[in-house]
Formats: C-alpha cells, sequence, structure tokens
C-alpha cells in the first residue's frame, strides 16, 4: 500500500488514485449484477415466468352438467339431482370398529365392507354415493367425526324400473355405463371446461384471471324414441302374463313401422337403474339384443317370404302335409296337429312344419340363405344401443336338407328378439328394411329436436310379396289359426306364432319341457302403425305361443291403438253389430 | 447564518437524480400496497410523509457547514451508541430482531444512526491523523474501538446488514488513508491464523435463522418453502420480469405474496418484475450516476475531512446498493441490507438522505475560504 499524503494540494486531490480504485470496485460490482440480470431477464425469464406462472395459476375442470333422457314426447326420463354422498376420512376415525358398526346399520350395507373402506390408507372413501334424506338425518344425528356428506350431481331415474335396460345406469362419476348412457355418453356429457384461477401465496383463490369465465356447457338432452305410456302398457302386460304362466324371463318389443322407432322395449328380469348394486349383473343385460333364442315358427315369415317372392309356390298352392310326420334324410319332422292337404296359405295360419319344410327344399338353400341375410339374420341391426349381437346363422355351404328344413321352421338359427321385431317390420313395412332406433334426436336450440341421419330403407321383398305374405299372416288369427288369442276386435291382426324348444344347457339336448312362446306381429294389418313382438321364457304349464304370447299381443295392442287414437277398422258395422243382439 | 451561495452552488441535477429514484420507489411500493383496485396496505403513504421528514434532514444537513457537524461528531457518536444501548435494555422486537426504538407514536432504528455516527467520527478521526505513510498497528487501535462498540451492538440485535455497511464504511475510509505496509502484513498474518477461531466463534454466534440463511444461499432449494424461499421467489419474480417487465401493478409474484418482504429488502425485486430489464437499466444509471456524483464531490473536496466525508457516503450507499441488489439476485445471502432510497423504512430513508445532504453539504462548500 501507498504512502499517503496528507497535506492538500491545490493541484488536485491526493486521494485520487484510491477513490478511483473504490470506484473500479463498484463498477465492477454493478458490471457483475448486469451479467446476472441479463441472465435472469433475458436468458432463463421464459423458464421464471413458467415457474411463475405455476406458483399463482389454478386451472381447475369443472365438468358440465349431464343432459337429460326424455321420451318421444318430452317425460323425463332421466335426470340430474343434488343428493348427498356420504364420505369418511379414515385418519380422522379413531375407532373405525364402532363407527363401520353404526354406520352399517343406517346405511344398511355389510359391516366388514365399510370397515375396510374405514381401515384402507386412503384419505377419502365414499361409504354410500346417494343417499336418502332419513339417511342423512341420521347421520346428522350420528355427529361421528371423520364422516361427512356431500352434495352433487347425481343421475335419477324418476321413472324407476321402467326400461332400465334403454336407459342403462351411470357410474359413480356420472359416465355412462349401459344402455343410451354409454352408447351416447358423448352426447350426454356436459363439456368441460377450464377455469384459470389466480391465487396468492397463501393459496386463496382470488378470482378467474381474464374474467372471461364461462359456464361449462350442460350436456345435450336426448328424446328416445320410447314412448312412456306404450312402455308401460307393455311392461304391465309382459308382467301379467309372466305371473300367469310363471315364465322365467321375457320381452316385448315395440316398434313404429316406417321409422323403425322403438316404442317400447321391455325386458324381464328387469332392474330399477337407481339402485344397480341390487341386482344381479345379469339383470342388467338387456336381453333383446345380447341374448339370441331359437324363433321357433315365427320364422316361418321369412321362408314363406322368399318363396312367395321367389314364385317357388302360391299362396293357393295346395302342400300334402303327410298327416303330421315326415321324414327328411333320416329325420322326421312333425307338426303339432295332423293336417292332410293344405294350400301355402294355411301351411302358415296352421304353422305346418311339415309343409313350411316342403316349400323351403323347393326353394332351395341359396334362395333360402338370401332371404335369411336379407331380413337381416346373421348380423347387427345396427339400432344404437350397446351390446347388439349377431346371432347365429349357419355359414356352411350345401347343407343337408334336413338342416335347411330345420332352419326353415326356427330351428338350429339364433336370432336375437329384436332382429325378430325387425323382420316383422320388413313384412309391415312393405318389404323394406329399416334400421331400428332407440334416440330420436337432441333438443336443438330453436326447442325442436334435431333428427340424427337416417340410413336409407333397404328392400328386402317386393311390396306385393309383402303384402301377400300379410294376407296369409291375419288368416293366423282367424279362428282355425295359431295366433286366436290375438285377435283384437276392430283391428286387423296380422302375426305369427312361435314355440320353439330350448337346449338344455346341461344336455345340450332339445329340452321336452322348456320352451320359448313367442308372437310376432303388426296391426292395423292394412295401414301397420305397430310391430309387436312378444317372447316368453320357460313358461310353465302351457307354453304355446298362441296361449301364452299371443293374449300379451293383443292387450298391449289394443291399448296402444286406443291410446294413439287409431279408430277400429269399422266403426259403423261394429255399431251395427252392437245394436243386432 | 445562512449563505446565497448555498442557492447559487446547489447541484440541481443531483437533486433531480434523488428525486427520480424516490419517485421509483414510491411506484414500487404502491403497486405492492395496493391489489385489484384495493388497498391493502399504507407503506407509499407513509413512505412520503417519510421522504417529506428526510427531505428536511437533508438540508439541514445541507445547510449547517460540515466542519461544525465534524466538530459534534463525539458527541453524535455518543449519543447513537448511547440509543444503541437504550435498543437493547428496552427495544422492541420485529422479525426475530429487538431493532426498535419507540419515542411517542414513532418508531426508528438506531442501527441506521450508527452509520451516521461512525461515518461522522471516522471521518474526523482519518482526517486529523492522516500521515504520509499511512496508519500503524497502534493508531488503529482507537478507530477500531470507535468501529467495534456500535458494531457489536448491531450484531447483537441482530442486524448483520448494519454491522457489515458500518465496518465497509471503515474499510474504505482506511483504504483511502493508508496502511502503513509493515502493519499490513503484520496483521494479514494475524488474521489468517486466528480465522478458523473467529469463523467458529463467528458461527456459533449467529443466530439460526441468520445460519440458516448462508447455508440456504449455498444450496437455495435445499429448503424451498423456508429460508430458500426469498431467494427462489425473488430469482423467479425478477426473471419472469424480462427486458420489458409486467408493467406497473402487473407483477404476479409480488401482487400476489409469493415474494416476501418485497417492500423492504427485496423491493428491488418488485420493480425489476414490473418494469423489466430496461426499468433496472434505467435504475442502475441513476445510481450510477448518484455515485459518480458523491466520487466527483470526494475528489474536488476542499479538505480531506471533506474528502473522507464524501468517500465514506458514497462507499456507503454504494455497498448497500450493490448488496442489497445482489442479495435479491441470489448473488450473495440475505443479510437484510436495504436498498438506499427505495426500500420502505423511516430511519434508513432519514439516514440516507442526511448523508446525502452531507454530500451536498461538501460540494457547495468546496470554494469556501472558511467556516
Amino acid at each position: 500500500m501507498t504512502p499517503a499524503r496528507t497535506e492538500r494540494k491545490k493541484t488536485g486531490c491526493p486521494y485520487f488514485s484510491r477513490i478511483g480504485v473504490i470506484v473500479a470496485f463498484f463498477f465492477l460490482g454493478l458490471g457483475l449484477l448486469t451479467f446476472r440480470l441479463v441472465y435472469l431477464q433475458l436468458f432463463i425469464t421464459q423458464n421464471l415466468s413458467k415457474i411463475a406462472v405455476r406458483q399463482h395459476q389454478k386451472t381447475i375442470v369443472i365438468q358440465g352438467e349431464r343432459g337429460r333422457i326424455l321420451d318421444r314426447n318430452g317425460r323425463i326420463l332421466a335426470a340430474n339431482l343434488e343428493v348427498p354422498s356420504l364420505y369418511a376420512v379414515p385418519p380422522m376415525i379413531k375407532t373405525p370398529g364402532s363407527v363401520a358398526e353404526e354406520l352399517s346399520l343406517i346405511v344398511n350395507e355389510p359391516r366388514p365392507l365399510i370397515l375396510e373402506k374405514l381401515k384402507g390408507d386412503k384419505s377419502f372413501v365414499w361409504i354410500k354415493r346417494k343417499i336418502t334424506p332419513e339417511v342423512s338425518t341420521a347421520i346428522e344425528n350420528l355427529g361421528v367425526e371423520g364422516v361427512g356428506m356431500m352434495m352433487g350431481p347425481e343421475r335419477f331415474y324418476p321413472k324407476k324400473h321402467l326400461m332400465g335396460h334403454i336407459l342403462g345406469f351411470v357410474g359413480s362419476e356420472n359416465q355412462g355405463l349401459e344402455g343410451i348412457e354409454k352408447q351416447y355418453d358423448g352426447v350426454l356429457q356436459g363439456k368441460k371446461a377450464s377455469v384459470t384461477l389466480e391465487r396468492d401465496a397463501r393459496g386463496e383463490d382470488i378470482f378467474p384471471k381474464d374474467l372471461n369465465y364461462h359456464f361449462p356447457k350442460k350436456g345435450e338432452d336426448l328424446y328416445v324414441t320410447i314412448d312412456e305410456v306404450i312402455q308401460y302398457i307393455s311392461e304391465k302386460e309382459l308382467d301379467a302374463m309372466m305371473k300367469e304362466s310363471g315364465a322365467e324371463s321375457g320381452a316385448v318389443i315395440v316398434i313404429e313401422p316406417g321409422t323403425g322407432d322403438i316404442l317400447a322395449w321391455v325386458v324381464r328380469p328387469d332392474f330399477n337403474p337407481n339402485s344397480i348394486s341390487a341386482y344381479s349383473p345379469s339383470d342388467w343385460r338387456n336381453r333383446g339384443i345380447t341374448d339370441v333364442y331359437e324363433p321357433g315358427s315365427t320364422f316361418k315369415i321369412v321362408t314363406a317370404a322368399a318363396a312367395l317372392e321367389e314364385k317357388t309356390v302360391f299362396p293357393s298352392d295346395v302342400i300334402y302335409c303327410e298327416n303330421g310326420s315326415f321324414a327328411i334324410d333320416g329325420k322326421t319332422i312333425h307338426d303339432h296337429t295332423r293336417e292332410g292337404m293344405l294350400t301355402f296359405s294355411q301351411v302358415i295360419q296352421k304353422s305346418s312344419n311339415i309343409g313350411t319344410a316342403k316349400v323351403a327344399l323347393r326353394l332351395g338353400e341359396d334362395k333360402l340363405r338370401h332371404y335369411i341375410q336379407a331380413f337381416g339374420f346373421g348380423s347387427k341391426t345396427g339400432i344404437d344401443l350397446n351390446g347388439e349381437m349377431s346371432g347365429i346363422v349357419n355359414a356352411s355351404r350345401h347343407l343337408p336338407k334336413r338342416t335347411l328344413a330345420s332352419i326353415s321352421i326356427g330351428q338350429g338359427i339364433a336370432v336375437t328378439p329384436l332382429q325378430m321385431a325387425a323382420a316383422f317390420s320388413v313384412i309391415a313395412n312393405g318389404g323394406v328394411f329399416v334400421k331400428p332406433r332407440v334416440v330420436r334426436g337432441v333438443l336443438d336450440e330453436k326447442g325442436g329436436v334435431s333428427r340424427g341421419e337416417s340410413e336409407k330403407p333397404r328392400r328386402v321383398i317386393s311390396e306385393r310379396t309383402a303384402r301377400e305374405v300379410t294376407r296369409i299372416l291375419q288368416t293366423v288369427v282367424h279362428p282355425g289359426g295359431t295366433g286366436e288369442k290375438a285377435a283384437l276386435s276392430g283391428y286387423i291382426v296380422a302375426g305369427k306364432t312361435g314355440t320353439a324348444q330350448t337346449v338344455d344347457s346341461e344336455t345340450h339336448t332339445y329340452s321336452a319341457d322348456q320352451y320359448i312362446g313367442s308372437f310376432g306381429g303388426f296391426v292395423p294389418a292394412d295401414d301397420p302403425r305397430l310391430v309387436i313382438l312378444v317372447v316368453i321364457n320357460h313358461p310353465k304349464g302351457v307354453s304355446w305361443g298362441g296361449s301364452v304370447a299371443a293374449p300379451v299381443f293383443r292387450n298391449i295392442a289394443g291399448q296402444t291403438l286406443n291410446y294413439l287414437g287409431i279408430p277400429p277398422f269399422d266403426t259403423k258395422r261394429m255399431l251395427v253389430v252392437q245394436r243386432e243382439p | 447564518m445562512f449563505d446565497r451561495r448555498l442557492i447559487t452552488k446547489f447541484d440541481w441535477k443531483f437533486l433531480l437524480i434523488i428525486f427520480s429514484i424516490l419517485l421509483i420507489s414510491t411506484l414500487s411500493l404502491y403497486s405492492v400496497s395496493v391489489h385489484k383496485g384495493q388497498v391493502k396496505g399504507i407503506f407509499y403513504i407513509k413512505q412520503i410523509y417519510w421522504i417529506v421528514i428526510a427531505l428536511t434532514v437533508f438540508f439541514a444537513a445541507m445547510v449547517i457547514d460540515y466542519h461544525t457537524i465534524a466538530r459534534y461528531a463525539y458527541l453524535i457518536y455518543g449519543v447513537v451508541v448511547f440509543l444503541l444501548i437504550l435498543v437493547m435494555l428496552i427495544g422492541k422486537s420485529g422479525l426475530g430482531a429487538q431493532r426498535w426504538l419507540s419515542i411517542g407514536f414513532i418508531s426508528f432504528q438506531p442501527s441506521e444512526f450508527s452509520k451516521l455516527g461512525i461515518l461522522l467520527v471516522l471521518a474526523r478521526y482519518f482526517s486529523e491523523n492522516a500521515r504520509g505513510d499511512g496508519f500503524r498497528m497502534s493508531q488503529l487501535i482507537f478507530p477500531l474501538i470507535l468501529l467495534g462498540i456500535p458494531f457489536l451492538l448491531v450484531l447483537k440485535q441482530p442486524d448483520l446488514g448494519t454491522g457489515l455497511s458500518i465496518t465497509f464504511v471503515f474499510i474504505a475510509m482506511l483504504f483511502l488513508v493508508g496502511f502503513h505496509s509493515r502493519s499490513l502484513i503484520f496483521v494479514g498474518l494475524i488474521s489468517l491464523l486466528l480465522a478458523p477461531f473467529a469463523w467458529s466463534f463467528f458461527w456459533h454466534h449467529l443466530k439460526p435463522y441468520q445460519r440458516e440463511r448462508l447455508m440456504t444461499f449455498i444450496h437455495p432449494t435445499s429448503d424451498p418453502s423456508g429460508t430458500g424461499y426469498h431467494i427462489i421467489q425473488s430469482k423467479i419474480a425478477i426473471g419472469s420480469g424480462g427486458v420489458l417487465g409486467k408493467g406497473l401493478m402487473g407483477g404476479t409474484q409480488s401482487q400476489l405474496k409469493f415474494l416476501p418482504e418485497g417492500h423492504t429488502d427485496f423491493i428491488f425485486s418488485v420493480f425489476a418484475e414490473e418494469w423489466g430489464f430496461i426499468g433496472i437499466f434505467v435504475l442502475l444509471v441513476l445510481f450510477g450516476l448518484l455515485l459518480l456524483w458523491g466520487v466527483d464531490v470526494a475528489f474536488k473536496a476542499k479538505d480531506s475531512l471533506g474528502t473522507f466525508l464524501a468517500a465514506g457516503i458514497v462507499g456507503m450507499i454504494g455497498f448497500n446498493v450493490i448488496v442489497n441488489i445482489s442479495m435479491t439476485l441470489g448473488m450473495v445471502p440475505v443479510v437484510g441490507v436495504p436498498l438506499p432510497l427505495m426500500s420502505y423504512g423511516g430511519t434508513a430513508m432519514v439516514t440516507t438522505m442526511a448523508a446525502l445532504g452531507l454530500l451536498m453539504n461538501v460540494k457547495i462548500r468546496r470554494f469556501m475560504l472558511f467556516y
């Protein structure tokens, strides 16, 4: 260090160089600061900005309310309710054993199940979703620490069991799991909206950042094709017959011809979508599309339509029915009543297996197969419901004659109830296949229902043939026909009975006492408004389709036509008949 | 006795620089105080009051001849030491330190005044005893005692920042006055030998929070929610400001209170976030001009007392500016040094303005022959 001067010179400051050093140090310091600032503010500013945004912005996703499901006339079938759900915070519960005991009594769930949840290592568990007000009050009175209730939108089906299979149900996060809820989940689901909240260091949400907060869009309201009233009539009538006949299961499908709209869809056993856990998953199954059965004689409409279309036979052609027993390739076919000479029309009316088989053999394998496929068997109808089966149609070529004969009378072929109903619709539609559907569309801005795109109907048989088959099917319900009990005064009914043996699941042979009785048809025959298929599985005692299914058809048809305001065939004559005792 | 030359020689440019920095400070404090149209603090209003008081002190410090003031240096020093002892005895605590004295409704920090006291006594002592070949060890004992008393008292509070500030004033003046080379070597060797002991003594006498600060300076991310939080948040605030900044009251980190102590030690981070690199550049230029102006005063001072006073003031303010900004940039540990003219705090504002008034005092009187 150099010595400093004590005496002040007039020429300058004696500490000039040393002050200079200090100044140099300062500017070195400022220079370093500038470098650091350039680094922070110019080079890594983007990273730091991201960190800043992460710190003070929080984006939360809000799910819009789920759309409602309405019947074709706007009656609510599925809606949302703000309902309390019961939750627990296990770490806060000191005595899980006794709490589980008390909760199990209130919510009516097994104690071990609740205890398992309370003892788990999760910090939040749902004890029971969608609890009733009574349960809610009971929980409040209990006042246990660590147990609480949270309000949330829960799916609610006000009509309970009614058409549960069509509506389906949703999961705990309101996601569609079955039925329309699943098939149309994307439409029903509310749109998600994200809101960016600004928060301060204490984590308090201040306010949406840009004030351009939009409420999440509500899901679309969906109109189904089903009419609640027709559905109710159908359920009531099927239930009554099932009770009377002691049947195990059953199905009714009502279709509006021309549009393919499903008007009613009943499947038994049923379930209440409000409390699905109380039912076995097999009850959730929509047997109208997921299960197949041997259609039996109802299938003869396909054989008849094919033979008439191909002019293999005319309605008045006489066929010898072999007095009820006829062997083909060593296999004997029986009729339920011994018949001799019958016109083809009578063959169908009396449901002669022998007569039908003979015509089928004359028609030939290729042509029959063509019409089976044309009527939609062996492939999905394409209805807007999930889980549809294609059914089973023997695909191998050059079938033995006896197999062909079996198929022509509805044996050795498996179809879904919907496929069979659709086949009857083809006749009712004048020969065209219309894809069935359960959803009409969504509610649009104008308050109308925007219709989904519909497929072009596919011609299966000529209109003339359809008319001929219809005429034959009308005779089925006449005295002497198998479907007498389907006759409805004032309306012309066309239909066909069916009685099929079921394959025993243990022996893999036809069961001797388990039958499926069915009746398919449409009304009024000259201007069809309803196509109805009734299938009843394993009725006890009388099991003919004509005895168990035909009355159900008649009852549903009668009440529905009345409900729809479709006037009887000839009111005047009816009145005259009534006046003349 | 009022001298007309006080007006004719008055340097208005200097005052303009000071006012510019004060304006920036007030704007930043306003921004910290107000959020989304709601006033959540009244720092900026209080700061304006203090600025008014400080301006009065500034002119007082300017009007009274610095030689007259230096004559009372030891008295002022004595009063400061007395106040520091008083703080120790009856002071108010805040933020883990006992720093405040209350008189009526006014609270102040005597440790800030200790800067002025040290400045005056050292300038007087060194100017009176300056010699050609520098100071010897024996001559340093007295100034070391002068430094040591307030140093230990403020360290006890604890106020490491002020302790370091006055030490720097001492070192700057000593450097200026010169130091005997053999003594320097001797002191150097002794210090080297004593350093480990001194360090362990120093370390053990640090408060836990001071130790934490030092540790977190070395590893700021080791405890991001604790003491490293200051440094991390400050860097995020400054860095996210970018070149142009987020605009007045647009600083998210400071507005939403992620940045702690935004009105005091970290006011620079608030300003940097809102005004960006451009704003900082202007601020640094202002501080640079202020310091250069002070250096010019030191060069051209009439006598060595003026030179020492000016150099000490420039050293003190320069040290605080650089250490404070380095602190906010995470370059040095958080030691609690306020940014002169910027940070909220009445005593610091008064002290700084008094020092600047003295600087102006020295400048104005450079052509006056007698006093």
